[in-house]
């Protein structure tokens, strides 16, 4: 009698899960391995592929082109990534505070609205006002008796602006995840704190900061997953210029694997991403185990 | 110190906090108009004639409500309403795909035990760390040799589950309360009915999120959209308003905004409809993990 309901509720378990699974194996899983297994081939249809074994790695690590654009992808992560969690966690300690509770709705609202807009609107959007001549940002500029700057078209700056339009784009949703984790550090204790005269600066460091740092190391590894992935807003701002200055990998195994159809070199590239990928987030794991209060 | 000193101290400390209090809210005013700028300035240059679309100084708020810029849109050679439909089409067809897939795979996940559950979990928590520029070769190839490369079908079919939709109704269905689902089971109910009559209707804030956060992400795609649908009829409208940018660049930016406004309107709005499941369905994301 019970084997039979147990047996049951395994049947129902796994039924319940074949829709999701079937997707989930035939749309990642394999696709996942099919690209581990073209990064080590010559892919050519038509003249016929063959095996070349770690080439396709070997010309990635070893061209000083592909080697640029890497470094563009992790400096730009490490930029993003710091410039949003930092302000996120910035604003949403600023926005923790009594106010009005329409008044807190409206701010988050108005931090949280690039969020919820297609990185290529936003995108399209600021490169309108980051132009040369005819742009916003330089309009004002000059105005006040500034020189303009060349936001998108110098080497020296170009990154720097991506990397602004993408706080600005994505730092509302760390100020959300920030503003939920604050609310639930209790109260009772930074109350009792601050009766004590401890420094408010104290109170963060031994109340407030652990008890949300699982959530700040959730933050880092989540913005650091989509940085590395960073597409539209570079190809809109700057098509990945001037010259290579802004090239991210994505970029680059587009146009390797859809431009020059260099499919095998293209799938090196997307696995070089996903094992950084892969390596951050163990890194979390490791730094949550041993720092962070479960 | 005398007791009305003391007094006196308290209320002078509490006054400044006060006051703090008051100069941060007005510093976070100040940044929040700041953040909004660049949508003032797309919605007013929306209603710019072309011809004066770029005259100095820029405008943030709308000097008139003329909709000859919407209306050149839709008359424009970029077949908009096309491009339109087929954003909605592959919203809506995710969306539902999500809700139904990541709902039936989260009550197995969260109420049913069986051998292989936890690996079949983890396996399915390892999607959240495979970015589309792993899997959109493959699929690509695959797609070219059975004919859905730029059909808008073909994109849908990717998304039709989620990981991360998985885990936000997993994690949801654990904070609810599962003595009703027990008796039903031992009343004799097939998981099936428990999971339809009980289970579901729970899951409302849940769902609400899951279908807005879904929504709006598919909306918004362009490294997949721009790589699989590549010609003009199966764009979607991310990377149709960059084609826009692109050959109406120069003196039509009043119509590119004017695509644009129409292009934000449903994520706009439904965000605002249902801000609260979503502002939840973050919160919880970043919480549960």
């Amino acid at each position: 009698m019970r084997s039979d309901l147990q047996r049951a509720e395994a049947m129902a378990g796994w039924l319940f899960a074949a829709p999701a699974g079937l997707l989930y194996a035939s749309f990642v899983l394999a696709p996942v391995l099919l690209t581990v297994v073209l990064s080590f081939a010559y892919y050519d249809p038509m003249m016929g592929s063959r095996w070349v074994g770690l080439e396709n790695y070997e010309r990635f690590l070893t061209d000083p082109r592909s080697l640029g654009i890497l470094w563009n992808t992790l400096r730009f992560t490490l930029f993003a990534v710091t410039g949003n969690v930092l302000l996120g966690l910035l604003l949403a300690l600023a926005l923790n505070r009594a106010m009005p509770s329409w008044l807190l709705s409206l701010l988050r609202l108005s931090f949280f609205l690039p969020v919820i807009v297609a990185a290529a609107f936003a995108s399209i959007v600021w490169s309108y006002f980051l132009a040369d001549d005819l742009g916003v940002v330089n309009h004002y500029l000059r105005l006040a008796g500034l020189p303009g700057v060349r936001w998108l078209t110098d080497g020296q700056t170009a990154m720097a602006s991506i990397v602004m339009v993408d706080v600005w784009k994505n730092v509302g949703f760390f100020v959300v995840v920030f503003l939920a984790a604050l609310q639930g550090v209790p109260r009772a204790l930074v109350e009792a704190a601050a009766m004590d005269a401890t420094p408010a600066w104290r109170v963060f460091l031994r109340i407030t900061l652990p008890h949300i740092a699982p959530v700040a190391v959730f933050c880092v590894v989540y913005a650091s997953i989509g940085a590395l992935q960073v597409y539209e807003s570079i190809v809109i701002l700057t098509g990945g210029g001037p010259g290579d200055a802004t090239r991210s990998l994505s970029i680059l195994m587009v146009e390797q694997g859809f431009g020059s159809f260099k499919i095998g070199y293209a799938a090196s590239i997307s696995v070089v991403m996903t094992v950084i990928i892969l390596l951050i987030t163990a890194a979390q794991q490791w730094v949550s185990r041993r720092w962070v209060r479960p | 110190m005398g007791l009305a000193a003391l007094g006196a101290a308290v209320t002078r400390t509490r006054a400044a906090a006060r006051a703090l209090d008051w100069a941060i809210v007005a510093v976070l005013a100040l940044l929040a108009v700041g953040m909004l700028l660049p949508f003032l300035w797309l919605f007013s240059m929306s209603f710019r004639p072309v011809s004066e679309a770029y005259r100095m100084p820029p405008s943030f708020l709308p000097d008139s409500l003329d909709l000859a810029n919407y209306r050149a849109v839709l008359d424009s050679r970029v077949p908009f309403l096309r491009v339109y439909g087929n954003s909605l089409l592959i919203a809506l067809v995710v969306t539902l795909g999500q809700l139904v897939t990541c709902t039936l795979a989260a009550y197995a996940f969260a109420r049913l035990r069986f051998r292989g559950r936890d690996a079949l979990f983890s396996a399915f928590l390892l999607g959240l760390m495979f970015p589309a520029q792993v899997t959109i070769l493959p699929i690509y190839l695959g797609y070219a040799r059975v004919g859905l490369l730029d059909r808008p079908m073909g994109l849908a079919l990717m998304y039709l589950t989620s990981s991360f939709g998985i885990f936000l109704v997993r994690q949801f269905m654990l904070t609810q309360p599962r003595a009703l689902e027990e008796a039903a089971l031992m009343d004799g109910a097939s998981h099936w009915t428990i999971f339809r009559r009980i289970s579901l209707p729970q899951l409302r804030p849940a769902l609400a999120a899951l279908a807005i956060i879904t929504f709006t992400q598919t909306w918004n795609y362009y490294f997949q959209a721009r790589v699989l649908l590549g010609r003009e009829e199966s764009m979607t409208l991310p990377v149709a308003m960059d084609v826009m940018r692109g050959y109406l660049a120069s003196g039509n930016l009043s119509l590119v905004m004017a695509a644009m406004a129409m292009s934000l309107l449903p994520v706009v709005l439904l965000f605002l409809v249902a801000q609260r499941f979503v502002i939840q369905g973050v919160a919880m994301s970043g919480i549960k993990s």
